[in-house]
């Protein structure tokens, strides 16, 4: 009991002193030590748990919030997908004007079929008699000639490509004005009965001539080699279409 | 059958043509033609080479008659070659369908020749028609594989 007494004297004559000197005591600076400890750990564990339990409020929220936003986001693709399908329509429209104003009569159509065993060159259109289209009218792409019609029904008809074996356009040399026979060639177009004079150059541009079916100057190809030999009266330029067959989608029927 | 040949002329129209290699394609047309008619009598086959043919002719361009007869034939010569074998052979089913490629190409082209068309054409394309050839003859047998393959999870 006397030991408790003097303890608890000499501990308040500790504090007393601290407090007059305005320092902090032994006691309180190894006490104060020992508590931070605690109560960091305390701390940390309370703001732990009231972080956790205003997350779990959350959720309910949250969860709504991200069903919108998913909503949304799927709305926002199919409206993208939508609006890249019309500017993919608008530009091949735009790709067509210049076809269209150079002839005005000329009738637009969309690629719908390509044959079943491709052994004849050719493509199905979407227009037909009803729509003024006829045999031999010829037909144009936004970066040159695709054909002929060969075949014209009611609402449809088929166009043969400037490739096909039976294809035959009177052609032009863009530079120079040397007349020949475009003929097709599986994957490209044989521009024979050229003259050997002609300085024919790989990297010439071909163009329609004046005919039944194209009136003059519609691309067809570029000269990608040349044939020549010293025992023929004529000479031959292999031409690498213009259109790209594979990707034909919009075409412009030029009527007779 | 029907629906099976509706379903591979649509494909061949839509879908085929980006799918060439060194100028040929699958032909699915023919692979269901000789599907039906090796298990088929010759008369029956005959038919449904008649059926796909005409349905070619229909919508290609300047074929005139030349798929409808030379897939009935084709038919025809599948039926009767397949004869006495069965036809669950996954050889004899890829042979087949690589010589009914090359016959009725050769068919095809005699007939557009006789229509009218420039001769030699078959000659010309003859390479083409190995490629056919090729292609289909893989197709069928990685399709007789899958059906084997499914029957066999299904034991």
């Amino acid at each position: 009991m006397l030991a408790v007494i003097i303890a608890a004297a000499v501990i308040a004559l500790l504090q007393i002193g601290s407090a007059r000197s305005g320092s902090a005591s032994p006691l309180s600076s190894v006490a104060g030590a020992i508590a931070i400890a605690f109560e960091e750990g305390a701390s940390a564990i309370v703001s732990g748990v009231r972080g956790a339990t205003h997350n779990l409020a959350l959720i309910p929220s949250l969860q709504r919030a991200n069903n919108r936003l998913e909503a949304r986001n799927k709305a926002l693709q199919r409206e993208n997908a939508r609006l890249n399908e019309a500017l993919a329509f608008y530009r091949e429209q735009a790709a067509l004007q210049p076809q269209i104003a150079q002839y005005p009569r000329s009738i637009e159509a969309r690629v719908i079929g390509f044959p079943p065993e491709y052994a004849v060159q050719s493509v199905t259109i979407d227009k037909g008699t009803r729509n003024g289209i006829a045999r031999d009218d010829g037909v144009l792409a936004a970066d040159g000639v695709v054909g002929r019609v060969m075949e014209a029904g009611p609402f449809s008809s088929k166009v043969t490509l400037i490739t096909d074996f039976t294809s035959t356009i009177p052609a032009v040399v863009a530079q120079g004005r040397y007349w020949g026979i475009a003929r097709g060639n599986e994957s490209s177009v044989r521009l024979e009965y050229i003259s050997q004079d002609a300085p024919l150059r790989v990297g010439q541009e071909i163009v329609t001539g004046e005919a039944r079916s194209f009136h003059s100057g519609a691309l067809i190809g570029t000269i990608v080699g040349l044939e020549r030999s010293a025992t023929t009266l004529y000479q031959t330029a292999i031409v690498k279409p213009s259109v790209d067959f594979s990707r034909l989608e919009r075409v412009v029927v030029v009527p007779k | 059958m029907a629906l099976w040949l509706a379903l591979a002329l649509l494909l061949q129209i839509e879908v085929l043509h980006f799918l060439r290699w060194h100028g040929a394609q699958l032909s699915l047309v023919l692979v269901v033609v000789v599907w039906y008619a090796i298990g088929s009598e010759p008369r029956t086959a005959a038919l449904i080479g008649l059926a796909a043919g005409a349905c070619e002719d229909l919508l290609g361009a300047q074929t005139g008659g030349a798929w409808t007869i030379s897939t009935t034939l084709t038919a025809l010569a599948a039926s009767l070659a397949a004869r006495g074998f069965f036809t669950d052979s996954v050889a004899l089913t890829a042979g087949i369908a690589a010589a009914c490629t090359l016959l009725r190409r050769l068919l095809f082209w005699i007939v557009m020749s006789l229509q009218g068309y420039p001769a030699g054409f078959a000659s010309l394309h003859f390479h083409q028609a190995l490629w056919e050839a090729a292609i289909n003859t893989a197709f069928v047998i990685a399709f007789m594989a899958a059906l084997r393959l499914r029957a066999a999870s299904r034991r």
